[in-house]
């Protein structure tokens, strides 16, 4: 592996990590809310939120790239706060991920909140045992095998994001140049060997993720 | 002294409008005793805090725990008030033992020890299970355990025996009057059994409809709905707590203290349950009391008693419209006779007339005693 290809991991790694961390912060509230949520308005959330399995990544980095441009009101406040700008940055990649990968994240969690109920909740409340403290003592500890898998696949998901990344990050090495866009490099570049390696990498590691997730999910069902 | 003022509406029902308004001494075991759908849990969850459809006030001792005309509403977590569902909601992520711990740790009084508490609801072999490993029986007890630990105010228990077989059902009443004679701790009882009610409850509170029926001491109630017949019907009965004067080995047979002079015979009970003095909630049917005009000494029936005919009951209801309920004085205490219209054409009876009434011991019931149950009344709930 060259060394251009283990800056392009390192970054990968690096957006991953941080995007999977922004989604559970962001996407346990909502799942949380939606899961609650009785008004008929929740399915227009549900839709929105899913928009990203099936929009094509062009279409959602195209409106991104749009949102993040220095002249846009994004950009300026982007660029007032921070000095820099927000269009071909790591931060608009992570934000991307983030947007991109929201719904499965989000997805197991809601379903998971909705089987949970309120019985054991109820139960907890009758103890003593305040919102914030019912949410780690209860919620977390029995709804866990989902926040692994909203983790995992949010993750994985965000690995392998290209398009989107493409578009807003704009390949540049060092800053936004992941692995997936380095696959892609190399392929135009006729380095088959080097395209091969990371290909079969990230196939592995997917793969091995993967098998986890429903080792954990078969687990859960069979307990 | 405990209070609780409850002054209820619930605009949110469609079915009935449901208004319940009631200051009560929430001393001993207060049952609520209703058919399903008549606003018991609706009451019971209101007063938990679980319930935020209700409009109007609640306060207990003094401490206002609803308002909805100043805005006051005191969240569940905060009320002090425990609750034992009627599906034990044993945490599955937790041991039984860390199942109490989470009850002591977030007790606000934490002066109860939870070795004494596992040893009260005898608990002691079961600490280290998983709570899928227990049967509903030993379920239930780490619920009602698992609730005394956080040292409510109040206990309320929504029919909490509902899922129980016979056996189980009879072990858990007796441990909860264990429970609130060791603990007096007030307990708000809801359940669909009377026969349940009748051997726990100090006080009772019938709703039907969203209303409050009748409130009033266990065995008045119970011998007001004998004649009540606005949406609810009973097994019709005599209400009874009587001292336990001996226990006769030799016949198999337990001697109960009417009176100073007078005795009534039941199945020998366990007599290392039952001591001599313990009052004995029992309960007669109203079915198994016969009339007869002369004094029955050549009877195998082991209890009769002489007394006179205070009020007469006819026809009793839709269902029986054949026979006829008696109410009959003896000594200080009024049994319940319901007899086939035919008899009382027959045997002429009215108001004052002086009759001997006559039961097996078999007819005399208690719930806390297994094996002087058959299954029919075990789970005996409103018609």
């Amino acid at each position: 592996m060259i060394n251009a290809d283990l800056t392009a991991l390192f970054i990968t790694l690096k957006m991953a990590a941080i995007s999977t961390l922004i989604l559970l912060l962001l996407g346990t509230p909502l799942a949380w809310w939606l899961a609650k949520m009785k008004s008929k308005i929740k399915v227009f959330f549900e839709a929105v939120i899913a928009l990203p399995i099936i929009l094509p990544p062009t279409v959602l980095g195209f409106y991104l790239l749009i949102a993040f441009a220095p002249q846009s009101h994004l950009g300026q406040l982007w660029l007032q706060l921070t000095g820099s700008q927000l269009a071909f940055s790591f931060s608009a990649i992570v934000i991307g991920s983030v947007l991109y990968s929201l719904p499965f994240v989000v997805q197991p969690l809601q379903r998971a909140f909705e089987q949970l109920g309120d019985h054991y909740l109820e139960a907890a409340t009758m103890l003593g045992a305040k919102p914030l403290d019912r949410f780690f003592s209860i919620v977390l500890p029995m709804t866990k095998a989902s926040f692994i898998t909203a983790a995992s696949l949010g993750f994985a998901h965000t690995v392998g994001e290209f398009g989107i990344v493409l578009m807003i990050g704009g390949n540049i090495p060092d800053q936004t140049r992941v692995l997936s866009i380095a696959i892609f490099d190399h392929v135009e570049a006729f380095e088959y060997a080097q395209a091969q390696t990371l290909s079969l990498s990230l196939l592995i590691a997917s793969f091995v993720l993967l098998t986890l997730i429903y080792l954990l999910n078969h687990k859960k069902v069979s307990r | 002294m405990t209070e609780l003022t409850i002054n209820l509406t619930n605009a949110a029902n469609q079915h009935f409008s449901f208004v319940i308004e009631k200051k009560l001494s929430a001393q001993g075991i207060t049952g609520i005793f209703g058919p399903s759908g008549s606003g018991k849990t609706t009451l019971l969850r209101a007063i938990a805090g679980l319930n935020k459809n209700v409009q109007g006030e609640i306060v207990f001792n003094g401490k206002t725990l609803l308002n909805t005309s100043n805005n006051i509403f005191i969240e569940a977590e905060q009320r002090n008030i425990g609750l034992v569902f009627q599906n034990s909601r044993l945490f599955p992520h937790l041991s039984v033992y860390k199942n109490l711990m989470y009850a002591q740790k977030r007790g606000k009084r934490k002066t109860l020890n939870i070795d004494e508490i596992i040893a009260l609801t005898e608990l002691e072999s079961l600490t280290n299970k998983q709570p899928n490993q227990l049967s509903s029986g030993e379920q239930q007890r780490v619920a009602l355990a698992r609730a005394l630990l956080a040292e409510p105010q109040l206990l309320l228990l929504d029919e909490p025996l509902s899922a129980l077989d016979q056996e189980n059902t009879s072990k858990m009443l007796s441990l909860l009057i264990k429970v609130q004679q060791q603990l007096n701790i007030p307990m708000l009882y809801v359940s669909h059994s009377l026969a349940e009610l009748q051997q726990t409850a100090n006080n009772l509170m019938v709703i039907a409809q969203g209303k409050i029926i009748d409130y009033g001491n266990i065995h008045q109630v119970i011998h007001r709905l004998n004649q009540h017949h606005d949406g609810i019907s009973i097994s019709q009965q005599t209400s009874l707590a009587l001292s336990i004067k001996q226990h006769d080995q030799e016949h198999g047979l337990t001697e109960l203290e009417l009176d100073t002079q007078q005795s009534l015979y039941m199945p020998m009970l366990s007599a290392k349950k039952y001591k001599t003095h313990d009052l004995l909630r029992c309960f007669i049917f109203a079915s198994d009391i016969s009339i007869t005009l002369q004094e029955p000494c050549n009877s195998s029936i082991v209890n009769h008693l002489q007394g006179n005919i205070t009020q007469i009951n006819n026809p009793v209801s839709q269902q029986s419209k054949h026979s006829v309920l008696l109410a009959i004085k003896c000594a200080q205490q009024v049994f319940y006779s319901q007899i086939s219209l035919m008899s009382y054409n027959k045997l002429k009876l009215k108001q004052g007339d002086n009759v001997f009434i006559q039961f097996k011991a078999s007819a005399i019931k208690t719930l806390t005693n297994s094996s002087t149950l058959d299954n029919t009344i075990a789970k005996e709930t409103l018609c």
